[in-house]
């Protein structure tokens, strides 16, 4: 809200007018500054005039010799426009003023005539406006005073942000009151006064739901004549970021802005019946708002009915037939409380936020319609030349009283941190319009504009506000815990492997679409279309929730190339959702914690040398790497054909016998459709198993005895997983084996291989003869014959 | 002896002039070698008068070793230059780089949610999680959020097609589910800080994410109070932003706080004194917090008349943007490489 510092000296008298030092006060009340702004004089040398002749120009048609009153004597200018006529009153740049564009008025010869000044159009003056002609200025101006004096400038403007609990903070009055407790100083309420006149009006008006609408006040005011509003009363609408429309609907908004009501004016000649029926619309209802929307209205929305129909979208936006015009003459002002939450409901479902909804939705005080009723009867009056009607329209049928809160001292002591004897809280209340007796429990009964203090921890807030939250002091209590879980600690690690191993973490979004999984290849039973569907998704391609990680490091890759970058190492962790229950809580659905990983395009390991694809084999020596440093033990690769991958290149992860995740490179075709050339080497594994403390490691005391050394070459089928040779001599040669590592992998042809394994071993309690190490040799060739299909080379 | 003499006296100038390993071993053989004059003069020392032999034995001694002595000098030179010779060949370009150690990062998002941790886990707090796909009651209900408020439209948050309807399952707005999932896990005292991710339904542009990190911090014990508040979030810019920082609190509204605020940190950049950083106010606007809300309390079965609490909660994105000079949040979800390796 836009807060006129000379509108708020009508209320108070703030002991400064530096807008730095009333920024902090503002902001220190809880009301945000998002902006300072200084309205200057925009011109000088402009006066009032009045029109007292005009006669036309001897030498040209269009234009008008106008003889003008300008206080101080009379003279004649030209002018060209035809707006006016005798006895107007108008604003006159004098010869020497400065209008807005730096535009000096100097003696001018028009047409053989001297202009000796010129009269302005609102244009010219710099407020903006798409009148051709000039000011005409109604009411009360008095010739050769300056203008100026009349625009309520130099003015500076706070835009305040008042949150959603403050709805009597949405006014100057209301702003007045918080600055006037904060400083305790007094604070002038506006005189509200009309006198109303026979015949009393025939308003009718019928609340058929009085929860949407507590109270609706209606006033009729007879013999207005639109037109525009008084210069002061414009200039202070602008400066609250309100643009003037008319004098009938300045009226509403300067109340609206003044004290903090909406209210509406309706042509009451064009209200059926003039009658008013306030009910909850019904479904399929329609409503031609004023902004030219059809607009299909349902029962949470509360509406204004005439006899022949809805003519408003209660507190939010009237429609057209029964709107104020240019020959409207009769006015019924309509002051009503509305239910907030039904406002905020409205307002957001037609995507209409105006001025009144953002107070409505607060909560306008209820004990406020009469007043603001009156107060825009009374502009009427004063600037429309109406005649209020006699007798008020007031539909309450269970007044909203002040109520009572019972505030215990100790309450505010134990959340503010600071002691705050009975007078002090009590002195505090007081200047915020409380009335309060008692000294512990203080006994405060709440204004029925601040419908936020309903709780003894709401008053504390407001002593807290009194008080000053800067003045709290500081205090750093410790916490009873402290440091990370094993599985926190383990989490890091993962990531510092990671990292230290070339990848880059990656921050996906974390949506995706069937179509993701169409294009990986996943046939319907794979467990990953088991989605969990967004019921209002961003976009069509993000209308499910991840089932893996896959289509977001893809995205980051294919980003990547589009951006130049053919190679991409990246890992994720984050969840995943299954449509299945999770174990913490069966009504959400499980969201696991998965690592992913992705390696693709060229890499090189040396300046130089030789350019190599990312493959599956880094993915495989990742999980070696992270195996080996977290511990993991357990975790083994089992090769197998996967759905998405490269046949030939897949992997299950697993742990104790039980798949964890995949590895592998993306199935070449799948790799195709993502539009990526490369191998696409992928990893995806669930965390959550794997980020437990594994059990204490006792020290293998590293033998002293020399070692032996031997290798072995056999031939066995292509299917042959090497891990399964080396798990073999593994178990054969037991705590004697130092390494055992395959150092050759070559094609016979045929669907036949050989690989070439290097064993180390060694004794712990003496060294091993020649014999002894022959033995272990044989040994072990015997093992991998007998449990593999594989046959030692040239033997 | 005329010639042992001249042998001595030459021999400096003569060992000095080989140039080769194998001169020198030419030259060894030729003076100290079985067919030498002094290897010949020792075999002859027999035919000497046994009164002079003890006197010309130690001279020719002494004559060998002196030899011996200039030879392995002028050996071990030799083999120096040699082997300095092969090292200059053996230069390299110590800036060029040839090999590479590649290494990437975590990501800026998983530094900051560690290093903010790493700050309250120092005083005694633990990390807590809860489910990103939450219940609307611990989204909103339990965090005394009104059936009607505007932010569980979906225009704010993004429901899911998942569960019994009744229970309303949604991607969680906000971490302050956590609060809620804690309190109703354990009793008190709670001293947390949690990280995690947020959902909500906004367009991507330059301060928007519809997915973005939150911290929330909770502390909940028989005694805490907005001075408690206030302290813990000092020490929290001061670890975060550097030892200079000053807060303040601004009052301010949420639903589940009472009396709530909003924290405005003096700018790392100015220290106060304004730049374009903090767009000349002197001050960052950095997160949100207040005390506990009795409701909340009372929603996870704890009693507001034993406990108090403070609770806060702010932009993990916010805060690493505004340290580290990124003006567009696309930059963190965008997973440009380019990007992403100056997450250091």
């Amino acid at each position: 809200m836009r807060v006129s510092l000379r509108w708020l000296a009508e209320f108070i008298d703030l002991p400064t007018d530096d807008p730095a030092a009333i920024e902090q006060l503002l902001a220190g009340l809880g009301h945000e500054v998002e902006g300072v702004e200084r309205l200057d004089i925009p011109f000088t040398g402009v006066v009032i005039a009045r029109v007292e002749a005009i006669r036309p120009h001897p030498d040209a048609d269009k234009i008008r010799l106008v003889t003008v009153d300008r206080g101080t004597g009379s003279q004649e200018v030209v002018c060209g426009a035809w707006n006016f006529d005798e006895g107007a009153v108008v604003p006159l740049a004098t010869v020497g003023a400065v209008l807005p564009g730096n535009f000096e008025i100097g003696a001018r010869e028009i047409r053989g005539v001297v202009s000796e000044g010129m009269i302005c159009s609102e244009r010219e003056l710099g407020f903006g406006g798409d009148h051709e002609g000039i000011l005409v200025l109604e009411g009360d101006y008095e010739p050769g005073r300056d203008f100026t004096d009349y625009l309520e400038l130099p003015d500076v403007v706070f835009d305040l942000s008042i949150t959603p609990n403050r709805p009597d903070a949405m006014s100057m009055l209301g702003i007045a009151r918080d600055l006037g407790a904060k400083l305790g100083i007094e604070v002038r309420e506006p005189e509200i006064s009309v006198t109303g006149t026979e015949p009393a009006t025939a308003l009718q008006i019928t609340v058929e739901d009085p929860t949407g609408c507590p109270r609706f006040v209606g006033r009729e005011v007879r013999g207005v004549t639109s037109g525009a509003s008084p210069m002061w009363l414009q200039a202070r609408l602008r400066a609250a970021g309100v643009r003037p429309i008319s004098n009938l609907v300045d009226a509403t908004n300067y109340t609206m802005l003044e004290l903090g009501h909406p209210t509406h004016v309706f042509d009451l000649d064009q209200v059926a019946g003039e009658q008013l029926i306030i009910h909850r619309a019904g479904s399929g209802d329609t409503l031609q708002t004023l902004d030219d929307i059809d607009r299909t209205l349902d029962p949470g929305d509360i509406v204004i009915s005439d006899a022949d129909g809805i003519i408003s979208l209660a507190g939010i936006m009237g429609g057209g037939p029964t709107e104020v015009s240019a020959t409207t003459s009769r006015v019924l002002v309509e002051a009503a409380h509305w239910h907030p939450p039904a406002i905020m409901y409205s307002s957001k479902r037609h995507n209409l936020r105006s001025e009144a909804s953002a107070r409505f939705e607060r909560g306008v005080d209820p004990n406020l319609s009469d007043r603001a009723a009156a107060r825009v009867a009374q502009l009427l009056v004063d600037h429309a030349g109406g005649e209020a009607a006699a007798g008020v329209v007031d539909v309450y049928p269970e007044p909203i009283e002040p109520w009572p809160v019972e505030l215990p001292l100790a309450l505010v002591e134990r959340i503010m941190g600071v002691e705050i004897n009975s007078s002090e809280a009590a002195d505090f209340l007081t200047r915020l319009g409380l009335d309060v007796t008692g000294t512990d429990p203080l006994r405060a009964v709440v204004p029925t504009y601040r419908p936020d203090l309903t709780r003894p921890i709401d008053l504390v807030e407001e002593i807290a506000r009194l008080y000053g939250y800067d003045n709290v002091p500081e205090r750093l209590p410790l916490g009873t815990g402290g440091g990370l879980t094993p599985g926190q600690k383990r989490l890091r690690l993962t990531r510092s492997v990671l990292t230290g191993a070339g990848l880059t973490e990656a921050n996906t979004l974390g949506f995706m679409g069937e179509a993701d999984l169409d294009t990986l290849g996943l046939p319907d039973r794979d467990e990953r279309r088991a989605t969990v569907r967004v019921k209002n998704p961003l976009s069509e391609t993000e209308e499910t929730l991840r089932s893996t990680l896959l289509p977001g490091l893809i995205g980051a890759a294919q980003r990547n190339v589009s951006y130049g970058h053919p190679t991409a190492a990246f890992f994720e962790i984050g969840r995943v959702f299954r449509h299945e229950p999770s174990p913490i809580d069966k009504r959400v659905p499980h969201q696991p914690l998965h690592l992913g990983a992705l390696l693709t395009g060229p890499v090189a390991d040396e300046l130089g040398g030789p350019v190599r694809p990312y493959d599956v084999h880094d993915a495989t020596a990742l999980v070696r790497a992270l195996s080996h440093r977290l511990g993991w033990d357990d975790v083994a690769i089992r090769q197998r054909e996967l759905d998405g991958l490269h046949p030939g290149r897949a992997a299950e992860v697993v742990l104790a016998g039980e798949s964890i995740g995949a590895i592998g490179e993306l199935h070449p075709a799948a790799a195709r459709r993502f539009g990526l050339s490369d191998r696409v080497a992928v990893l995806e594994i669930g965390l959550e198993s794997l980020l437990v403390e594994p059990e204490w490691w006792t020290l293998a005391e590293p033998s002293v005895y020399p070692p032996h050394k031997f290798d072995l070459a056999f031939e066995m089928s292509a299917d042959v997983p090497a891990g399964d040779l080396l798990q073999v001599v593994r178990s054969e040669l037991g705590s004697e084996l130092d390494t055992a590592e395959v150092f050759d992998e070559f094609d016979l042809g045929g669907n036949r291989k050989s690989l070439a394994v290097t064993i180390v071993i060694r004794a712990h309690d003496h060294t091993l003869t020649d014999e002894e190490a022959q033995e272990r040799r044989l040994r072990t060739i015997e093992a991998v014959e007998t449990s593999l299909d594989v046959k030692l080379r040239g033997a | 002896m005329g010639q042992l003499e001249d042998i001595l006296a030459s021999a400096p100038e003569r060992v000095g002039s080989a140039l080769t390993i194998d001169d020198l071993d030419k030259l060894e053989v030729e003076l100290v070698g079985r067919r030498s004059y002094i290897t010949e003069q020792r075999r002859a020392l027999g035919s000497l008068d046994p009164a002079e032999r003890p006197r010309v034995g130690a001279q020719l001694n002494e004559a060998a070793t002196s030899l011996a002595g200039l030879i392995e000098t002028r050996r071990a030179a030799l083999e120096r230059e040699a082997e300095d010779r092969l090292l200059a060949d053996d230069r390299v370009d110590m800036t060029l780089a040839r090999r590479t150690l590649r290494q990437g990062t975590a990501h800026l998002v998983t530094q900051t949610i560690d290093e903010i941790s790493d700050i309250f886990t120092a005083i005694g707090y633990r990390i807590a999680d809860g489910p990103e796909a939450e219940t609307a009651w611990h989204n909103f209900d339990a965090l005394n959020t009104p059936w009607w408020h505007p932010s569980r439209l979906e225009s704010d948050t993004m429901y899911l097609d998942y569960g019994d309807p009744g229970d309303e399952i949604l991607l969680r707005t906000q971490t302050s589910t956590v609060q809620a999932r804690t309190m109703e896990a354990q009793p008190p005292p709670v001293h947390i800080i949690a990280p995690g991710r947020c959902y909500r339904t906004d367009t991507f542009d330059a301060t928007h994410s519809p997915v973005f990190h939150q911290f929330e911090g909770l502390a909940v014990a028989e005694d805490i109070s907005f001075g408690d508040l206030k302290g813990t979030l000092a020490h929290f810019a001061r670890e975060y932003f550097g030892p200079a920082r000053r807060i303040k609190l601004i009052p301010h509204f949420f639903p589940f706080t009472e009396p709530s605020a909003e924290m405005h940190v003096s700018c790392f950049s100015c220290d106060g004194s304004g730049c374009r950083v903090c767009s000349r106010t002197g001050w960052l606007e950095l997160l949100g917090c207040g005390m506990v809300d009795p409701n909340v309390f009372e929603a996870v079965g704890y009693d507001p008349d034993v406990v108090s609490g403070f609770a806060f909660g702010g932009g993990i994105e916010r805060v690493a943007m505004v340290r580290h000079g990124i003006t567009d949040i696309r930059h963190l979800f965008d997973n440009d490489i380019r990007v992403n390796e100056q997450f250091v």
